[in-house]
């Protein structure tokens, strides 16, 4: 049986949770040394058939075979057994330990039952020699990149014998030199014969590396291709069902009176270091601005003092002509603030509070919601339902808590709630960070139409596709401070990388560095 | 509605464990779990006046519980319930037996004294939190001892009764809460008790302020982002808690003790902040825990009476189930990334 030309072999898996079918009937076959895409829309069933080959979860009926051979995985450790290996979206890495202590965690060298830290180390190695994987083993985690942080969970995955190596949406918080040295990781995988698993939502990164592509929509699969025969547009009709428009709606006119002004902005992160350095920029209404940048630039705390979660430590901001740095997030909502937190899960929502009150939040206060302080049920429900349906949040039921929806429809109930304020400053940060294309779309359609109505938005993201897709006019930010300004229409995101990579246009390095060592 | 009966399942099965635990240590020291329960029932529920006596032991408890529910939902840890509590009866009897006053006037003066005594006391933590961000655990535990030794001091050294026990004077029976019956003390303080359920309740799940408290315990940053004032919910729950806490006290001394006495409330701040904490930090969840351990107490009179046992067999019993109820909110948190910064679910 071992000449089976597949690695992993799934056929005809169920798994029910209550009345929702997460997978019906699905059959997932990977050949033995091909990067496989696995996408979908979320919530069409990715995560658990991943979590089912892992054995994180038992499906209800169907089959697992590993090189051939039936399995039965109880638990993530039968998988690892087995040469699986599962580098999760959000890793899971031990800040203040070294990169060669998270990689051998739990499973450390023993020297007469001691930890062997000079084995880990040279293991760690020898390793990340092999497949270009540069980490330093003796680097305190704290201090490292994400794109690092990243290569620390493949190096977990390959010191534990992994043969087939799932990553789930690896590519979403790299930046593009990043992602391209990781497509050339995965090669030297597949090169080596091991074999690769990939979850994503990105079009373009499933074209330019993987073989094959398994399409999965509502539960079901649709698909199973070589890549090679696929064009994105089809790859879109088989993940939404229905024909998405990739052509974006230019501004008609100019860009409005200013709404935000920002001057001489500096701000400290919660550890008391400098992480906003002398920001100003100004953005305007009808106008879409974003901030470029590698995450951890500083659009964090520039995000946070812009929303009144942060004070500055200097420098003014103006909203509609009134001075607000500092005020609280009462006051900047007042004066015309809405914003979409990139942090959804621990600041957009509440997550055991149910959706109407989610959809409500920030105008609890206000008629006819809240009557001489009682909240008005009815009223609530009704707008509730109101944007449920105007947003197509996808829910059972407005009374439910939020975290039983997917990602992508939490993030939905967000922007349904700060898309409905009145505001006239949209501060938008990651709006579609692991959200799937339809609800991407969704959203992208929504911040258009925002702009038109003559709104001001001010968008992070750490997409470049998405920044270059929307913005009438580009910030990038390093280390803190705007290093420098670009026309979407006339760059490239290589000139784009540069500046995020801290590299002036002229060649030279950007003074914030220095003035950061 | 689920969430509420998925609470309720869990507790009773961590009370179920804690009890059996309870009876193999009754084995343990050779007597019987059978007679043990029944003699504890009987001493609960026996006669009227009996469950005059539970209900009566039961109201500090409820009251203090509901002391201990505002602070939870809102995401704070109020465990100097005990502490308001003796600061509250204190000042509650100081209006009683210092001020001479008619009934319409004097009553409600002194519960007022005792919401202004608890919530006094939980100002200086209170204050603490909000300005250095000082830990209120602590200072809150802390500050019981204090609020003991202190209204002992008092007691001993400026208000003592002459020729009395270390007790002030009466107070006038213009101060006092009526009783509800002839042959018990149980009086109107119970029905405060579930006032306090029924109107915390609503405040929770029906108002804006409610809401805003709810979604602070809930998640501090989404409601902050949301727009509340965090520094100054903090403050107003943590006050609110404390009066609640010194209004048990003032029931005490008004309605049962007609005096303070050193000593005159053992535990009963402490039962509550567990009553809440079984009842998962629900109002009305809490009546029921309260009124459970106000059964414990009562009954283990009648088994210290009847049988060779101590009554601090109910205490052994009382801590089985603070055990299991906190062990099992452990289990119910795992695999949650958040379960470090909430340590109960609401």
């Amino acid at each position: 049986m071992a000449d089976s030309p597949y690695a992993i072999e799934m056929r005809g898996i169920t798994k029910r949770f209550g009345r929702v079918v997460a997978n019906r009937d699905i059959s997932f076959a990977v050949r033995r040394g091909e990067i496989h895409a696995l996408i979908g829309e979320n919530g069409a069933g990715k995560t658990t058939l991943m979590n089912i080959l892992f054995g994180l979860l038992q499906p209800d009926e169907g089959t697992v075979a590993v090189d051939g051979e039936p399995v039965h995985l109880r638990s993530p450790k039968d998988a690892i057994a087995l040469g699986l290996g599962m580098v999760h979206q959000h890793f899971k890495l031990v800040p203040s330990l070294t990169a060669a202590e998270n990689i051998f965690l739990g499973m450390e060298p023993l020297r007469a039952g001691l930890i062997d830290r000079d084995t880990a180390i040279a293991e760690v190695r020898a390793q990340s020699e092999r497949f270009g994987l540069r980490v330093d083993p003796q680097a305190v985690v704290r201090h490292l990149s994400v794109g690092i942080e990243q290569r620390i969970e493949i190096l977990k995955v390959l010191v534990r014998g992994a043969r087939v190596i799932i990553l789930d949406e690896p590519t979403a918080v790299l930046t593009p030199q990043e992602r391209r040295e990781l497509f050339g990781i995965l090669r030297g995988f597949v090169a080596d014969g091991m074999t690769v698993i990939f979850i994503s939502h990105h079009l373009e990164e499933v074209m330019e590396v993987s073989d094959t592509t398994t399409v999965l929509r509502q539960g079901q699969t649709v698909d199973t291709r070589p890549t090679a025969d696929l064009t994105k547009p089809e790859l879109v009709q088989m993940m939404v069902g229905k024909q998405i428009s990739f052509d974006r709606p230019a501004r008609t006119g100019a860009a409005g009176a200013p709404v935000l002004e920002v001057s001489e902005l500096w701000a400290r992160d919660d550890r008391g270091l400098v992480a906003v350095r002398d920001a100003s920029f100004t953005v305007c209404g009808q106008e879409i601005v974003g901030i470029a940048g590698v995450a951890g630039n500083g659009q964090t705390e520039l995000a946070e003092a812009l929303a009144g979660l942060r004070t500055p430590s200097h420098g003014t901001i103006r909203l509609n002509g009134v001075a607000v740095e500092g005020a609280s997030p009462r006051t900047m909502r007042d004066t015309g603030l809405a914003h979409v937190p990139a942090d959804r899960m621990s600041r957009g929502v509440d997550r055991d509070a149910p959706v109407r009150m989610n959809l409500l939040a920030g105008r609890h206060r206000e008629a006819p919601w809240s009557r001489r302080g009682w909240l008005n049920g009815t009223a609530i429900a009704d707008t509730a339902r109101d944007l449920v349906r105007r947003f197509d949040i996808r829910t059972s039921g407005i009374d439910g808590p939020v975290r039983t929806l997917s990602g992508g429809n939490i993030q939905k109930t967000v922007v349904a709630r700060e898309f409905s304020h009145t505001a006239n400053l949209l501060l938008v940060d990651q709006p579609t960070r692991g959200v799937d294309i339809g609800a991407m779309s969704a959203i992208h359609e929504e911040i258009l139409r925002r702009r038109a109505a003559g709104e001001a938005i001010l968008l992070f993201s750490v997409q470049l596709d998405e920044i270059l897709a929307l913005s009438d006019r580009i910030l990038v930010m390093f280390e803190g401070a705007i290093i420098g300004e670009v026309d979407p229409m006339a760059t490239t995101e290589e000139e784009i990388g540069l500046l995020m990579a801290g590299v002036r246009p002229d060649g030279t390095a950007s003074p914030a560095r220095a003035g950061a060592a | 509605m689920r969430g509420v009966f998925l609470t309720a399942f869990e507790q009773g099965f961590a009370l179920v464990l804690a009890i059996a635990i309870g009876c193999v240590i009754i084995l343990a020291i050779g007597e019987s779990p059978i007679v043990a329960f029944a003699t504890l029932l009987d001493g609960a529920f026996g006669d009227p006046q009996r469950i005059a006596g539970t209900l009566l032991q039961s109201t500090p408890i409820l009251i203090s519980g509901m002391a201990a529910c505002i602070a939870f939902r809102s995401g704070l840890f109020n465990i100097g319930v005990e502490g308001q509590l003796y600061m509250g009866g204190f000042a509650a009897a100081l209006v009683g037996f210092s001020l001479d006053l008619p009934w319409m006037l004097h009553l409600p003066l002194a519960l007022a004294a005792a919401v202004v005594g608890g919530a006094a006391w939980i100002a200086i933590p209170a204050y603490f939190r909000a300005r250095y961000n000082a830990n209120e655990v602590v200072s809150t535990i802390l500050l019981n001892y204090v609020a003991v030794l202190l209204t002992s001091y008092f007691t001993i050294f400026l208000f003592k009764r002459p020729g009395g026990w270390s007790e002030t004077p009466q107070i006038f029976e213009s101060a006092m809460l009526p009783t509800l019956f002839e042959f018990s003390r149980l009086n109107y303080g119970f029905f405060i008790g579930l006032l306090l359920a029924v109107g915390l309740h609503l405040y929770f799940t029906r108002t804006s302020s409610g809401f805003e408290s709810a979604t602070m315990g809930s998640n501090r940053r989404f409601a902050e982002y949301a727009g509340v004032d965090i520094r100054k919910k903090i403050v107003r729950m943590m006050l609110a808690s404390g009066a609640i806490g010194g209004l048990a006290g003032g029931v005490e001394t008004l309605g049962v003790h007609h005096r303070f006495m050193e000593g005159f409330a053992p535990g009963f701040g402490f039962d509550g902040v567990i009553a809440a904490l079984l009842a998962n930090a629900n109002p009305l969840l809490t009546v029921i825990a309260a009124l459970f351990f106000g059964t414990l107490r009562s009954g283990s009179l009648l088994l210290e009476v009847d049988t060779a046992m101590s009554r601090e067999i109910i205490t052994v019993i009382q801590a089985l189930i603070i055990l299991c109820v906190s062990a099992q909110i452990r289990i119910g948190r795992r695999g949650d990334a958040t379960a470090g910064e909430r340590r109960w679910k609401f």
